[in-house]
């Protein structure tokens, strides 16, 4: 069953479109990690998806309702947005206390769901004390207050040190094995790579790719960096023998989709010398830029507009 | 509405500004009924104490923290937006409608508290001192009953004006600043020199509803009408603008 459903969503400010026809679908009990530049339109999609900016075209579901529909919401969905949405002056406990009566939920779950985040020893601080760290993790708390089937994030990770990254990855793992859904939005790849199951990239509010984060990679292999003298008959041999390569600098080559062994010997058969050869490691994070810088992206040569 | 109106108050309850502004309102009580008492009959203050006039003018005192209670109603409103917390109210509560509602209640519930406060401590100062004067006051008497039931009836409306105002200017100190302009500059003079003007402002209204008396002002019943409908056209238009506005 789909937990997030979204169509052909799209939102204009005035003259900018920042989300333009987006549609994708987040399964349940998945880890789906929302990719994208900054400015990409992340923030103002999970927005709509919860009912917060009204969208200029198209629909979202969660669980098949729009968000303002939802019978219970805090119970279905936890969502982070930004780090700085609290009054300063309040106590951690406090916020908490204030969601826990709008939603009628007991005020013991604020001190639970402190202890869950590893806040429990400052719910007393008010939040202006609060490092962006600990206001990331009051977020989450507040999330967590309705126990939702399903969370969703907009770049939790800003503000964490290594630690609190961590500690967030174990921890979103930890709720997607229990058959629940995360939905987290980030501008670098290498910061949930480690957890995220699917991936959705966008690029300039649109959709670049969907897909699973093992065919993501699966679909870039390894090239093969070659330095030689040769470099255009190196070239040239293995363009015959059906091999790709670009020369980069005149005594230097890269070979894709190639192993060593093919160009060692596409090498002998060329005459070529070869001082240093080397395999290209596929770099998610490369691929991922390559995706969502605008000249290389597929979706916006030769697109609608 | 009763949880959401709960933790409305619960906000008010866990942050400062609140208590301070609310004993701002009460700290204007005594100050006003002392320059109502000291300054009656005299040229420039209001008519003589003996008179039931006199009585009112310094009754009226009792609603001296409306303007405060204006405030709160915008910064329960406005400052949501200040601090950005109207994310988190609005994803417990997506229907906005019930959210401002419950905002206009409390803040009106806040407005009648202060305003009942405002009343006691009216009473506490004048009548004793009053007395010393060999005045006599009918604490039941429709000089005293009237303009306290309307300084309360004023203020718990100023409430939800309050709430209205700080839905259609999101800024908080724009909000703020602009109300404060309004009901000190704009209104007063207005009030004090074009009385055909100031006494259909929602200022003008309700100072007839507070039973201040003074040339040009509406009766009490009309302020009372018109302000009410000050009210409840702050009110729906609040509700109107927060509906379909984006919160980014």
């Amino acid at each position: 069953m789909t937990s997030i459903q979204i169509n052909g969503l799209t939102k204009r400010f005035g003259t900018v479109v920042a989300v333009d026809n987006l549609s994708f679908e987040v399964a349940e009990g998945s880890i789906t990690g929302f990719l994208g530049p900054n400015g990409a339109g992340k923030t103002t999609t999970l927005r709509m998806l919860l009912g917060l900016i009204e969208p200029t075209a198209g629909s979202s579901t969660i669980a098949g309702r729009p968000y303002r529909e939802l019978v219970d919401p805090f119970h279905q969905v936890g969502a982070v947005l930004e780090s700085t949405s609290f009054h300063p002056g309040r106590r951690a406990r406090d916020h908490l206390r204030v969601l826990c009566t709008a939603a009628g939920l007991p005020p013991t779950r604020a001190d639970e769901v402190l202890h869950e985040v590893g806040l429990a020893d400052v719910g007393d601080r008010r939040v202006k004390g609060f490092s962006l760290g600990m206001r990331q993790r009051l977020g989450l708390a507040a999330a967590l207050l309705g126990e939702p089937e399903l969370l969703i994030l907009d770049e939790p990770a800003n503000g964490l040190d290594p630690e609190g990254v961590h500690w967030l990855r174990n921890f979103l793992r930890g709720y997607a094995d229990r058959g629940r859904s995360v939905l987290v939005s980030s501008h670098l790849l290498a910061e949930i790579a480690q957890t995220v199951d699917d991936v959705v990239i966008v690029a300039k509010g649109r959709l670049v790719t969907q897909s699973s984060l093992a065919d993501l990679a699966g679909r870039k292999k390894p090239g093969v960096w070659v330095r030689t003298p040769q470099a255009e008959a190196l070239r040239q041999a293995l363009g015959a023998k059906g091999i790709a390569a670009e020369v980069q600098t005149p005594d230097t080559l890269v070979a894709f989709e190639a192993t060593t062994e093919a160009v060692g010997i596409a090498a002998a058969g060329a005459g070529a010398v070869i001082f240093e050869m080397t395999t290209q490691h596929f770099d998610l994070e490369e691929f991922f830029l390559e995706l969502t810088t605008p000249t290389l992206n597929p979706t916006t040569e030769g697109g609608s507009r | 509405m009763k949880n959401l109106i709960r933790a409305e108050l619960l906000k008010l309850r866990t942050t400062r500004m609140a208590y301070g502004l609310a004993l701002a309102a009460l700290a204007f009580v005594p100050i006003s009924v002392i320059g109502a008492i000291v300054s009656a009959g005299k040229s420039g203050g209001g008519p003589a104490l003996g008179t039931g006039e006199g009585i009112r003018g310094v009754m009226s005192a009792g609603s001296s923290g409306a303007l405060t209670v204006l405030i709160i109603g915008i910064l329960i409103m406005a400052g949501e937006f200040r601090h950005g917390t109207v994310t988190s109210t609005f994803l417990v509560s997506p229907n906005r409608g019930r959210v401002v509602a419950a905002k206009i209640a409390t803040s009106a519930l806040v407005g009648a508290a202060i305003a009942l406060a405002s009343s006691a401590l009216t009473l506490a100062v004048a009548l004793p001192w009053l007395a010393t004067k060999h005045i006599h006051v009918d604490v039941f008497g429709h000089n005293v009953g009237f303009v306290l039931l309307g300084g309360i009836a004023t203020m718990t409306i100023y409430g939800a004006v309050g709430v209205g105002v700080g839905s259609l200017i999101r800024n908080q100190m724009a909000a703020v600043g602009i109300a404060l302009g309004w009901v000190l500059v704009a209104e007063s003079l207005l009030i004090g020199f074009a009385h055909e003007i100031g006494r259909w402002t929602p200022g003008g209204a309700a100072a007839a509803l507070e039973g201040v008396s003074r040339d040009g002002l509406l009766p009490m019943w009309g302020g009372a009408v018109l302000f009410v409908a000050y009210g409840v056209a702050f009110a729906v238009a609040g509700t109107r603008f927060t509906l379909r506005r984006d919160i980014s």
